[in-house]
């Protein structure tokens, strides 16, 4: 079934999800994969599950890197920690 | 990360590792701390007990190591041993409980999600923050760590006292916690999910 793909099609399921996805993962995360660039270009153009799963994990980590809510240091707080770091020195 | 006593700073060496190398994070600490205790006097609480506590055993910091992975794990540790056990706050699940049930690194990797891409980047950053803050601490803690600063697998190792793969499966869980929840906001938005077969 997965052999003899016409070109520019992609498999509807995947032959080892597990594998891929973990792959998939580590890649986005910024981890140390051998030869990656070539393995994900090769995945996300012939396999469906892994082109979708690669997209919405991607999807994932950018809102949460750019869209969540970040606090202000109080101002006293530094003021407040050096202080006491005087009191223990 | 090593604990082992180096040789000693003087006074000067101290202040300057500490005003160049452990203050210039507390903009990130005093965000960890306040995601884990999403109370503002806690979270200063946090963060100077951290910064103290990094001040006393600056001799175990080596100069020119990862002073923001160091400080991260002492504070993850005050949180556990200090903050946790005097809050009020009951824990949805604990670490330890985390540990007995999901300490096994296998994992389901299915696909079985029909969240959309479109709709993901559409959610406002409220939906994103509440879905992140519904997780169990030790997930929350994980994306925290890895989404939210940055840290690799092997930084959030030495952070979390875990193995890697550990990281890599609590990583993953605490993904599909965070887009189930995600889907459940989809919902209410109006989006259609993929299909509907649920
Ligand atoms: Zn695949």
């Amino acid at each position: 079934m997965e052999e003899n793909l016409p070109m520019g099609e992609k498999k509807l399921s995947c032959a080892d999800v597990s594998k891929c996805f973990q792959l998939l993962e580590s890649i986005l995360d910024g981890e140390n994969v051998p030869n990656s660039q070539a393995m994900l270009q090769e995945k996300l153009a012939k396999c469906e599950p892994c082109f979708k799963h690669f997209h919405l994990e991607q999807a994932i980590r950018e809102v949460l890197k750019n869209k969540c809510t970040k606090h202000c240091v109080p101002n006293e707080l530094i003021a407040n920690i050096r202080e006491k770091i005087q009191e223990i020195k | 990360m090593s604990e082992v006593q180096r040789k000693k700073y003087s006074e000067q060496e101290k202040n300057h590792v500490f005003d160049k190398e452990f203050m210039p994070h507390i903009d990130s600490m005093y965000n960890f701390a306040f995601r884990l205790t999403f109370d503002e006097d806690d979270a200063k609480d946090l963060v100077q007990d951290t910064y103290l506590k990094a001040y006393r055993f600056i001799n175990s910091f080596e100069q020119g190591t990862n002073a923001k992975a160091w400080l991260f794990r002492i504070l993850k540790n005050s949180f556990i041993n200090d903050y946790r056990r005097k809050s009020k706050q009951p824990a949805k699940v604990d670490y330890q409980e985390v540990e007995t049930y999901y300490n096994s690194d296998d994992v389901d990797y299915t696909s079985t999600t029909d969240l959309r891409v479109d709709a993901v980047k559409d959610m406002l950053g409220d939906e994103i923050s509440n879905a992140l803050n519904s997780l169990a601490v030790d997930f929350r803690t994980v994306i925290i760590l890895a989404d939210l600063e940055g840290f690799t697998y092997e930084e959030m190792a030495k952070i979390l006292d875990i193995p890697i793969g550990t990281v890599r499966s609590r990583l993953h869980r605490a993904r599909n916690l965070l887009k189930d929840q995600l889907r459940s906001y989809a919902k209410t938005m109006g989006y259609n999910t993929e299909d509907e077969e649920e």
